[in-house]
């Protein structure tokens, strides 16, 4: 319980003082490391506590339950929010051994990890809401990171749908208070399965739309690419790697934890627009030149792997939809945070990332591969394994093409002069350098031993199952 | 009283949405904000009961349910904060490319990305 409040308190005290300052200046952009790598041990904590003894719940304010807003931390929140967390705090890392350019960034990074805690640990689905703005909110202004004019128009981009998404989702919110009663997940759940079948999958529509926006999924996906491209690529890696998984694990608890049977009903039209995310995002990636502008078409691919295994369901698609999105969101980090930098040692992880992607054995990618794999097969479909096989060949060609027009070509300078760089100088620091190795030898040591990862999302899936049967009794 | 509050929250949602499509980014904005309103207007729809307010309850009587009370001025500050974020973005981008339509940023494009803003501007101001 105490870990629980901390998890939330200590990233919200140290961004709204870190806010204030310069960020400017290294004292305080090390503070901010500081503070992330502080949550991130709260919740590591957490974590131990989740997976020993169980969910951990806590009604804000003293009152009873059901009058009171219930914080509840379970193995798919922890593992969520462990691994946004740790994608802000190598963001914020990488950010501040070079040089923080805007006073506000540090803060704000700190900010947007207390706003994912929150939407990640809670169990009130309008509580959900507001730290799912605040965390928003904070991404808004990150987005806008540098203020050259590319960053701001992909700041008013970004904001602007995903307000629209936001307010989708409000009005998703109202409807589950109009329909059943109540705003407890876990009530909604139980209360769900009698409310009248249209209302139930308009109410489940509305989420599925607000998180899709999130996620960046097929027909959803239209800010996506200018946003992720024209971002620098700390914020870039923080938006891909964290932002995202508030789509990943919304579609995860809502759909999978909540609205189970209007998940069951509308199970093919999820694995037909994971499929044709899958296939678009493969596609529309190989077809562009610039590295960040690939990569953005290649999460909205790699995404589309997480909606189909969804979309699958049953344990072993929840447990590879979790596993799956652990492993993206870390791929990603590591390859927005590659096109800052250059040399034979990035070259190296950037091999790393895409071997990761496409799902090539020694990388962590490999296992979310499989196990997406494993789902397909499950669900008899060869349709599915073939698109699947179409996707990781995609994804192969189109990272090695990155690879050879950016790290194969004689002269850095030559590249950028083709203008295939947007994002102004490539850095040199060593230090960077040394964070993003780290990264790319915790890709590989997670391919290596993937155990404790798969344990941690069977466990996600099985609480997400739990809830479920919860509801069902 | 339910179907005037959705009628309401229709229309909202509607003008919002056609001021979404707009050219003009301060239009875009103002659609946000009516989508905005029009979320707050169903949440108020969505537990409609006559009574007094809970903080006076009346022994016996009826009670109005003051939760989605609660949940729209919660949405209204969130609202409003997100808003004024919007307004501020909106000014950053019409300071940086010298123009507030959506087309016209698309045209100004990425080779002027490393240059220092003056330049950038000087350039923005040439497409109009």
């Amino acid at each position: 319980m105490t870990a629980l409040t901390l998890a939330l308190l200590v990233p919200w005290a140290a961004g709204l003082a870190l806010v204030v300052l310069d960020g400017r200046r290294r004292a305080v952009a090390w503070t901010s490391v500081a503070a992330l790598a502080a949550t991130l041990a709260v919740l590591a904590v957490l974590a131990a506590d989740v997976l020993r003894g169980g969910a951990v719940e806590y009604v804000t304010g003293g009152w009873p339950a059901g009058v009171g807003i219930v914080l509840r931390a379970d193995a798919l929140g922890v593992t969520f929010a462990l691994l946004s967390a740790s994608v802000v705090l190598v963001a914020a890392a990488g950010e501040a051994v070079v040089a923080v350019r805007e006073r506000t960034f540090p803060g704000l990074l700190v900010l947007l990890a207390a706003g994912l805690n929150g939407l990640f640990l809670t169990g009130d689905v309008f509580n959900f809401y507001v730290f799912f703005e605040m965390a928003m909110i904070a991404a808004y202004v990150l987005t806008a990171y540098g203020a050259q004019r590319a960053q701001l128009r992909a700041a008013v981009i970004f904001a602007s749908v995903n307000l629209l998404g936001s307010f989708v989702f409000l009005l998703a919110v109202a409807g589950t208070y109009r329909v059943t009663g109540t705003l407890a997940m876990s009530d909604v759940a139980v209360r769900i399965a009698e409310v009248p079948a249209s209302a139930a999958v308009a109410v489940a529509v509305g989420f599925f739309v607000a998180f899709s926006v999130k996620l960046g999924l097929f027909p959803f996906h239209y800010w996506l690419p200018t946003v992720y491209a024209d971002t620098r690529p700390a914020v870039a890696a923080v938006l891909s790697g964290a932002v995202a998984n508030i789509g990943a694990y919304g579609l995860l608890r809502f759909g999978a934890g909540i609205f189970t049977d209007q998940l069951r009903f509308s199970a093919t039209v999820l694995i037909v627009l994971g499929a044709a995310s899958i296939v678009y995002g493969g596609v529309l990636a190989v077809a562009r030149r610039r590295p960040a502008e690939m990569l953005a078409y290649s999460a909205i691919g790699q995404v589309g792997y997480v909606l189909v295994a969804v979309g699958v369901g049953g344990p072993v698609g929840l447990a590879a939809a979790v596993l799956y999105s652990v492993v993206n969101a870390l791929n990603k980090t590591l390859l927005f945070l590659t096109t800052a930098v250059r040399g034979p040692l990035v070259a190296g992880t950037f091999v790393v990332g895409a071997l990761s992607v496409a799902g090539v054995p020694p990388a962590v990618g490999f296992v979310g591969k499989l196990a997406v794999f494993r789902t397909a097969v499950d669900a008899r479909s060869p349709t599915l394994v073939a698109l699947l096989v179409l996707g990781s060949a995609l994804s192969l060609l189109y990272l090695f093409l990155i690879y050879q027009r950016e790290f194969w070509a004689e002269d850095d300078d030559e590249v950028s002069a083709a203008g295939d760089d947007a994002r102004g100088e490539h850095t040199r620091s060593m230090s960077l350098r040394a964070i993003i190795v780290a990264l790319a030898l915790v890709l590989l040591v997670g391919g290596i031993w993937p155990e404790p990862l798969a344990a941690l999302s069977a466990a996600a899936a099985d609480s997400l199952a739990a809830e479920a049967n919860g509801a069902a009794r | 009283m339910t179907l005037a509050i959705a009628a309401v929250a229709a229309v909202l949602f509607g003008t919002g949405s056609y001021l979404l499509l707009q050219r003009s980014l301060v239009r875009v904005v103002a659609g946000i904000a009516l989508i905005s309103q029009c979320a707050i207007v169903t949440i108020i729809g969505s537990s409609l009961s006559e009574g007094r307010a809970a903080i006076d309850p009346e022994q016996g009587g009826p009670l109005s349910d003051p939760l989605p009370q609660a949940l729209a001025l919660t949405a209204l500050v969130i609202g409003m904060g997100t808003l004024a974020l919007l307004l501020a973005l909106v000014h950053r981008v019409v300071v940086a490319h010298g123009t507030a339509e959506r087309d016209e940023l698309r045209d100004v494009d990425r080779p002027a990305v490393s240059e220092p803003e003056g330049a950038g501007r000087r350039a923005g101001d040439e497409t109009e």
